[in-house]
């Protein structure tokens, strides 16, 4: 314990710093800025912004990264209350009750319990990570090869059940990321494999390319042809604070939804995108009233979004202490930590204890950043709100091709994002939901370089995975949500989840 | 009955365009790979080689392809809607524009000198703009210079990147 709040106490010493105090504050405030945006969800925002942290040491970058990726979710929850559209999976739930708060004027409201859940579930998620870090990076340290390929086996068969759509379209996707992250030269050998003998693709395919060819120009293709709707709400926001009665209508909910939230998003699978689902559920199933859900409950939002957002923040700890990411977010989050030169793992903490430590302690400012600058900045985001999409594409294009373009200081990049944009576009006209390949993408190389090295140590015998006990329990866990996700009466709830 | 022999009698016939491009999409791709990796060796279990991954890989891309485009024959699902090629022009040919005259190419006979930032920035911004259906051409084009003026001071002064700005009126 003591231990833990030494450590808290290095990572305020790195983290108050007025420079990375600076980072973090730019990090939340252009991470909302470009979340905010309609149709601009936090994969898009963070491989968009990727570029502005490039001429930083790498513990500012990750600082200021990490604040571009709270300002993004919470940039997304603006946009689910005020204009009716989720940015992602996550703020979909509180769509159903915040748009309908704020179209009854209580969207200033709505935003402050959003604001204030999401900065009391992310105090409590801070101390999660703080408490959880240093033990499980001890155990990752026992983890050999073959538990590390089994664990990574186990993440992509939880990102496969819970993603969105039919099951076999994610796993096709999924599969299909781990084939791109082949191609390449060959670690072992030095061989080239299957790079048409094009130079710049011996290096592999860049991550920034696919990233921001995938979720930044094909997005963008996918919302020019369905002109979007947009709802914004006509009337006041009003005033922003809850007040006594709302404030103890959403102290339970807040509650509940941040140890579920918290919970879900440990999961080495997408076991964040639960979180506010969940929340909504418990809340609608023991609420007095459950017919005012979906009509303007309280609850309906301050739960979720806490659930949200202790998730988003959770879903760090199996980054941090063991280098697997579990969704598409934390997939970028990897990529940018290696623009940087870290490998993200166990050794970061033991080598790195500053970064380590200076991350966690800013999560927690940057928490109390989002309360402070956005409550009083409502006003410019239903400004921007009113962009017109003929603007904000061309915007978004122009800030894309500079930042590929700087990744490398290669113009031939930013052509091949391009094609990445159109094989994006492709996917999604075949029905695939891509950010399961962005994970698979990631995982890809670490999981081949594990298997390689677990069947070194075995002789060539699969065995080795079934005969280790941890290995073979997480392949057991792997194969046990696969199956129960496959069972026809499973099938069919998961798609009422996902409807709803 | 079983629900086999009910799905059975209605007949095969194609009831999901979309599940059945996906799966030919999937096939394809397994095949380019399969195509491309077929001079590396798999190696063996103890010791495997570079080619072992890519082709299982590939293997179960086409067995996942497989089964959508057979799904596709017995379970409704959405019809391949169609292709904006506006969009693909105008956004993917920004972007292209943008990566040729930026550093300037050489394509046999064809030639363009380093442009810079200040030239391509105004031509990503036009191009694509051009791509919305309700595109405002004045509009645009004083956006084209805010963007490309404040895209220049944040990435070459704020962060210093180095990226040319405009190297044959600037020097820089």
């Amino acid at each position: 314990m003591s231990e833990m709040f030494a450590n808290l106490a290095l990572g305020f010493g790195v983290a108050l710093t007025l420079k990375n105090i600076a980072l973090c504050f730019t990090g939340c405030l252009v991470g909302t800025l470009i979340g905010v945006l309609p149709g601009v969800g936090p994969i898009a925002t963070i491989a968009m912004l990727l570029p502005i942290t490039f001429g930083l040491d790498p513990v500012g970058a990750l600082i200021m990264l990490a604040g571009i990726y709270y300002g993004a979710q919470y940039g997304g929850s603006t946009t689910a209350i005020l204009v009716n559209i989720p940015g992602e999976a996550t703020s979909v739930v509180t769509t159903l009750d915040g748009h309908q708060m704020a179209k009854q004027g209580r969207a200033g409201v709505a935003l402050g319990t959003a604001a204030l859940a999401s900065f009391f579930a992310g105090t409590v998620a801070t101390m999660v990570i703080a408490a959880l870090g240093a033990p499980l990076t001890k155990l990752a340290l026992l983890f050999g090869p073959a538990e590390y390929f089994s664990l990574m086996v186990m993440g992509l068969c939880f990102a496969v059940v819970l993603a969105r759509g039919s099951i076999l379209k994610a796993f096709c996707m999924i599969m299909l990321g781990l084939l791109l992250s082949t191609v390449g030269t060959d670690l072992e050998t030095g061989q080239e494999r299957m790079t048409f003998g094009f130079p710049p693709l011996s290096d592999g395919i860049d991550f920034a390319v696919l990233a921001m060819g995938v979720f930044g120009f094909a997005e963008v293709l996918r919302n020019l042809e369905n002109p979007e709707t947009r709802d914004v709400v006509r009337t006041k926001i009003g005033r922003l604070l809850p007040n006594w009665d709302d404030i103890k209508q959403s102290i339970a909910p807040v509650l509940r939804g941040t140890s579920v939230g918290a919970i879900l998003g440990i999961l080495p699978g997408n076991g964040a995108v639960l979180g506010p689902f969940a929340s909504y559920t418990i809340e609608k199933k023991i609420a007095k009233d459950p017919s005012r859900f979906g009509k303007g409950a309280i609850e309906g939002v301050a739960g979720p979004e806490a659930a949200n957002n202790a998730g988003a923040q959770t879903a760090f700890i199996p980054l941090l202490t063991l280098g697997i990411p579990p969704n598409a977010v934390m997939a970028l989050m990897v990529g940018a930590m290696t623009i940087h030169g870290i490998i993200p793992g166990p050794q970061v903490m033991t080598k790195n204890p500053d970064l380590f430590w200076g991350m966690i302690a800013s999560m927690w400012i940057g928490n109390l950043m989002l309360l402070v600058i956005n409550l009083p900045l409502v006003g410019v985001w239903v400004k921007l709100l009113q962009v017109p999409y003929r603007l904000m594409f061309p915007a978004i294009l122009i800030f894309c091709s500079i930042g590929i373009y700087s990744v490398n200081n290669q113009p031939v990049d930013v052509a091949f994002t391009a094609l990445f944009g159109l094989f994006g576009y492709l996917l999604i006209k075949l029905g695939f939901e891509p950010a399961p390949m962005l994970l698979g993408f990631v995982l890809g190389k670490l999981m081949e370089e594990k298997l390689r090295q677990a069947l070194i140590i075995s002789r060539g015998s699969f065995l080795t995975f079934i005969e280790r006990p941890i290995s073979a329990g997480l392949l057991l866990v792997a194969v046990a949500i696969l199956v129960i996700a496959l069972l026809p009466s499973m099938s069919k709830k998961r798609e009422e989840v996902f409807t709803e | 009955m079983s629900l086999n022999k009910i799905e059975a009698a209605r007949g095969w016939r194609i009831r999901s365009t979309q599940d059945l491009g996906a799966g030919l999409f999937m096939i394809a791709l397994a095949a380019l790979a399969l195509f491309l990796s077929s001079d590396l060796s798999p190696g063996t279990l103890r010791q495997i080689g570079p080619g072992m991954l890519p082709k299982a890989f590939a293997w179960i891309c086409a067995g996942l392809g497989a089964l959508l485009a057979f799904n596709s024959l017995r379970y409704n699902g959405e019809k391949l809607s169609g292709w904006s090629w506006r969009g693909v022009i105008f956004v993917l040919g920004a972007a292209v524009v943008f990566g040729l005259t930026v550093r300037g190419f050489e394509i046999g006979p064809l030639k363009v000198p380093q442009l810079g930032m200040l030239v391509s920035g105004p031509l990503v911004v036009i191009i694509s703009g051009l791509a919305a259906e309700d595109v405002k051409l004045k509009e645009l084009l004083i956006f084209a210079a805010v963007m490309t003026t404040g895209c220049a001071l944040l990435f070459k002064y704020a962060l210093g990147l180095p990226i040319p700005l405009a190297p044959w009126l600037l020097g820089i």
